[in-house]
């Protein structure tokens, strides 16, 4: 909504300048954003918000200042006192009044139509309407002077005598004043003559029948039209107007008479002309809901006292009537253009606002202190990301919104996917079902950037359909490694492999003094597929991405990956230490070096250590994997160190040695393998 | 031989010994000859079951203290050998080489962003709470008194999924959980990621996210509100920062407000972030509108509250002076490795 400056103070006297007014009308609620002052005046650009549609023009905007800078307001009204009896016999109808309640048409005719007067043009174009003629520019004028939209028709192109408020006819059409031929859906509202329809309801009027040189009697419109209804056309046409706006929001349901008068008023004045026949059909109830205002409550509401004279001279301000005075309730009824007024509360924001709200003071005692423990989730997943980061990787955000392409390609790690009915783009249609298209758009982006020594991670959320109207949202943790792992001048480069990103995984869990389980498993898309599990649960897998893939994103190197649910974490983990012992007797460890089948899974070694059953046993670890010259073709060697002991003494040298022994007997009877 | 005469020997040349060995490798030899598993002491301690008891309590006494003594002498030894080896090398490394670092990650700056947010407001008493993405149209629109058709819904413009589900426009969602789960008082945030169907540019995003927060007592009033909202003000941009809060409109909340605080860039003086007007606006907030309270079985005659909300993206942009919303999104490493 543009104000000119100079334009409102012809209704209050407002003893400030453009700034002063801008920053009243801001701290008011009507917000101010640019502001261009030229030719003497001063053109405001605001933002009105969808419950004001009383602040779409210049009188209300007049009556806001009149209300933050108590002054009086002059609201120009017209009366009509002569009329003729032209054109009595025309047939004025409303067929949908669910959709129009109230329709009025006047009749004037002889008029000349030529440009406007200068005060009427010089105040439309300043708030950046077009000049069109003298007719149009009135019913303009009159429109931002207060707020209702009116429409003139060439009476004499109208067929058939006849103006009827009918809903529309399936593929009916019409060409608008803008030139467009448009195709009308049924039920949407139109005005129509005897043939065809000749305005879309309070959108925009019909080429056909608009207002031109040649024009010498009018027929001006002034309706209310249901606001759900202009808006559903207006959606619907792809059309927004200075008049739909208002009709979507509300226009004051008491000026449908007044807005006409005010308009012949102005249109005899320029175009000359007489007064004919007024129509007015249906009937519009202007509901004024009276409402008891606790001066108390309300002072308990905001923080502050209040006191009945300031509160009643708002009122006054804001056109709000007091009714009754009752000690500490005031009874009042809202105006006719302020229908967001009905209940207690919306009074309340009236006070408030023209009050100030700066004049509210702050008040920070009603804080409750709680015992504030970091929720579970949140401590997991902040311990999460502090392990990662400190282990080297970057997090990442991504979309979690996918193409279809982006599901298909991992459809082996997809749930039922959720689509959008409304995407933005077909690159964002669908809600992620997997985090590994954000983790490799990630890495391509980087890659092509020449940045190829990446360690990524996301904690997002996984989305899945489980049924109508059921949905799963996972939270998940996303690794990805690729390219130099750790350069340095002693060391030199060493590329990630699958171990490392293992290894990420194994340290995560270690963190939360868990043990996954890690099982070999047959994911397309992806090769070294394995599946982890927490407490036997499925988690996810680590793997590397297989080349068709990486050929998608265009990412030459391997790139590993790890995708692994939260819940089972997150509920798994205890965040509090308890304290064991430390053992107080030292313990001494002995390797022992297997050799078999270079297809033995390392696990079953391990486990096969461990399961022996000796007590004396604290700790088994791999400490070398070894194929070559030194073994046989298709074995290899596997040197486990284990660590013995027991909490209540040292142990002898040939308690461990005969251990060890039994060790290895075990190991040998279970798995069928030597030693070296 | 006298046995106690052969430990006087053994010390004696254990010194000698000692004092002759030039190296680690040298003392752990004297080491291992003295008090190792087969050294000489260790076969003396061995022996004493052959001796009467006087002379074993005389002689194991002796040999320990020995022992002990031989111990303490060979680590302070090998210590300072170390020293000289350590203060050797180091004269002839040269030290401007880099040192061997390990990589250093970094958390996203949203994350930051966020968490900074979240602590500020668990520190004033204000618990978490968190809910589902994928919502109904009841909790994103019409328990916050978001009529359908109305003008209203265009600023919560909305992605579809199918019936009345869809991808929730702001975290609202949670309050109406929260409140239909737990009697008041309520005094809680709600952080998370919403969506509203928006063209990707600059500032533009279908995809960001928000903090909103709820607090719900008797007698809760408007100056709670402003002095919360200026609490959490100063904790995040600073003591100097001020804020001022304008009338706006806001279905679930009235009185509402937009919260402006003073331009972080120029102070205040006015310049291109600000729009030369000296503030930035950064919350939306209100009084909670009695027909939420309706909506979730709450007496609104007893009851009143705050609510408020941000854009955490915004309020990341502003203070890390991030002109583009879309370096969130793309990840480029350089970008991240900034918020180390
Ligand atoms: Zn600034």
């Amino acid at each position: 909504m543009r104000l000119s400056y100079n334009w409102l103070k012809e209704y209050v006297d407002v003893h400030a300048g453009p700034r002063d007014l801008a920053t009243g009308l801001t701290m008011s609620g009507s917000e101010v954003g640019q502001m261009e002052e030229r030719d003497g005046d001063a053109v405001m650009e605001l933002e009105i918000t969808t419950n004001r549609p009383d602040c779409l023009n210049i009188v209300g905007l007049a009556r806001e200042a009149s209300a933050v800078f108590n002054r009086d307001l002059n609201v120009p009204r017209a009366e009509i006192s002569e009329t003729s009896q032209e054109r009595m016999d025309m047939e004025c109808r409303i067929k949908a009044p669910g959709k129009c309640p109230r329709y009025t048409a006047r009749i004037i005719t002889g008029i000349t139509v030529k440009p406007c007067g200068d005060k009427i043009r010089r105040h439309i174009t300043s708030v950046g309407l077009r000049e069109v003629n003298n007719i149009v520019d009135v019913t303009n004028f009159c429109l931002m002077e207060q707020g209702q939209p009116l429409h003139a028709f060439d009476l004499d192109k109208l067929e058939g005598g006849r103006v009827i408020v009918r809903e529309a006819a399936k593929g009916e059409k019409i060409t608008t004043i803008d030139g467009e031929e448009r195709e009308l859906e049924k039920g949407m509202l139109v005005i129509a003559d005897a043939k065809k329809p000749v305005a879309i309801a309070g959108v925009m009027g019909g080429k056909e029948t608009e207002v031109t040189e040649s024009t010498k009697n009018i027929l001006v419109e002034s309706a209310y039209f249901d606001p759900v209804s202009v808006r559903r056309t207006a959606h619907a046409l792809g059309l927004s107007t200075d008049s739909s706006y208002r009709f979507e929001r509300g226009v004051d349901k008491g000026m449908i008479k007044p807005a006409s008068d005010r308009a012949a008023e102005l249109i005899v004045e320029e175009a000359g002309g007489d007064i004919g026949a007024f129509f007015d059909e249906g009937a519009l109830e202007v509901e004024t809901p009276t409402i008891k205002f606790d001066m108390a409550r309300a002072g308990r509401i905001l923080g502050i006292p209040l006191e009945t004279d300031q509160v009643e001279n708002i009122f006054r301000r804001l056109g709000i009537t007091v009714n009754e005075k009752d000690e500490n309730i005031l009874t009042v009824t809202g105006p006719s253009f302020r229908e967001d007024i009905t209940r207690e509360v919306d009074l309340i924001e009236e006070v408030a606002r023209i009050y100030g709200y700066h004049n509210i003071p702050a008040r920070v005692t009603k804080l409750v202190p709680q015992v504030t423990r970091k929720q579970h989730q949140r401590k997991v997943l902040e311990k999460l990301r502090t392990i990662l980061a400190a282990r080297g990787l970057n997090e990442i955000m991504t979309y979690s919104l996918v193409s279809r392409e982006a599901v298909e390609r991992f459809r082996a790690i997809s749930a039922d996917e959720v689509g959008l009915f409304n995407p933005v783009s077909e690159q964002h249609r669908f809600l992620t079902p997997h985090l590994a298209d954000g983790m490799l758009r990630s890495v391509a982006w980087n890659v092509n950037r020449g940045n190829r020594d990446l360690g990524l991670f996301e904690l997002g959320k996984r989305y899945s359909r489980e049924g109508k109207g059921k949905y799963s949202e996972s939270l998940t943790l996303c690794v990805g490694l690729t390219g130099d792992l750790r350069k340095n001048w002693e060391e030199g480069d060493r590329k990630a492999h699958f171990f490392d990103i293992k290894g990420m995984i194994d340290t995560v869990f270690t963190g939360f003094r868990l043990e996954p389980a890690y099982e070999r498993a047959e994911i397309e898309s992806f090769e070294s597929a394995t599946e982890v599990k927490i407490t036997g649960e499925k988690a996810g897998f680590i793997a590397e991405c297989g080349r068709s893939v990486l050929d998608k994103y265009d990412i030459e190197q391997p790139v590993f990956i790890a995708q692994i649910r939260l819940d089972g974490l997150i509920k798994n983990t205890d965040l509090a230490h308890h304290y064991r012992s430390i053992p107080r007797f030292p313990s001494s460890t002995r390797d022992v070096s297997v050799l078999c089948e270079g297809s033995l899974p390392a696990r079953q070694i391990y486990d096969a250590i461990l399961e022996s059953g000796e007590e004396l046993i604290r700790s088994a670890e791999l400490v070398d994997v070894y194929t070559g010259e030194q073994v046989e073709a298709g074995k290899k060697s596997l040197t486990y160190s284990i660590e013995y002991g027991l909490d209540t003494r040292t142990l002898k040298d040939e308690e461990i040695d005969s251990v060890h022994s039994r060790v290895k007997d075990h190991i040998r009877k279970k798995l069928g393998v030597a030693f070296r | 031989m006298d046995i106690l005469s052969r430990l006087d020997d053994i010390k004696k040349d254990f010194k000698a010994e000692l004092a002759a060995a030039a190296g680690e490798k040298a003392l752990e030899e004297v080491r291992i000859k003295y008090t190792g598993r087969k050294g000489e002491l260790t076969r003396i301690l061995r022996s004493l079951g052959d001796l009467s008891p006087e002379l074993k309590k005389e002689v194991g006494k002796k040999a320990n203290i020995l022992k002990k003594e031989f111990e303490e002498a060979i680590s302070s030894s090998r210590e300072e050998a170390q020293q000289i080896k350590a203060r050797k090398k180091q004269e002839g490394i040269d030290v401007t080489l880099p040192g061997i670092t390990e990589r250093l990650g970094s958390l996203h700056p949203i994350t930051q962003t966020m968490e900074k947010i979240n602590d500020i407001f668990v520190s004033l008493g204000f618990r978490i709470a968190e809910g589902p993405e994928i919502e109904t149209e009841f909790y994103n629109f019409e328990a916050l008194n978001i009529p359908l058709d109305h003008p209203s819904r265009d600023a919560f413009d909305t992605f579809y999924i199918e019936g009345e589900n869809l991808l929730r426009s702001h975290t609202s969602n949670v309050q109406i959980h929260v409140m239909q789960t737990q009697p008041p008082p309520v005094q809680a945030i709600m952080p998370g990621r919403v969506y509203r169907p928006d063209t990707v540019d600059a500032t533009h995003s279908f995809m960001f996210h928000q903090v909103e927060g709820l607090m719900v007592d008797e007698d809760v009033t408007f100056a709670d509100l402003k002095g919360t909202l200026s609490m959490f003000c100063k904790s995040m941009f600073g003591e100097e920062i001020r804020m001022r809060l304008r009338p706006h409109f806001f279905p679930f909340t009235e009185p509402s407000a937009e919260v402006d605080i003073s331009c972080i860039m120029c102070k205040g003086k006015g310049c291109r972030v600000c729009s030369g007007n000296g503030w930035l606006e950064i919350l939306g907030a209100g009084m909670v509108d009695p027909k939420v309270f309706e909506a979730v079985g709450y007496d609104a005659g007893k009851y009143t509250g705050y609510a408020f909300g941000m854009g955490v993206e915004r309020i990341a942009m502003l203070q890390y002076g991030i002109d583009d919303i879309r370096l969130f999104y793309e990840n480029d490493i350089r970008f991240l490795n900034q918020f180390r």
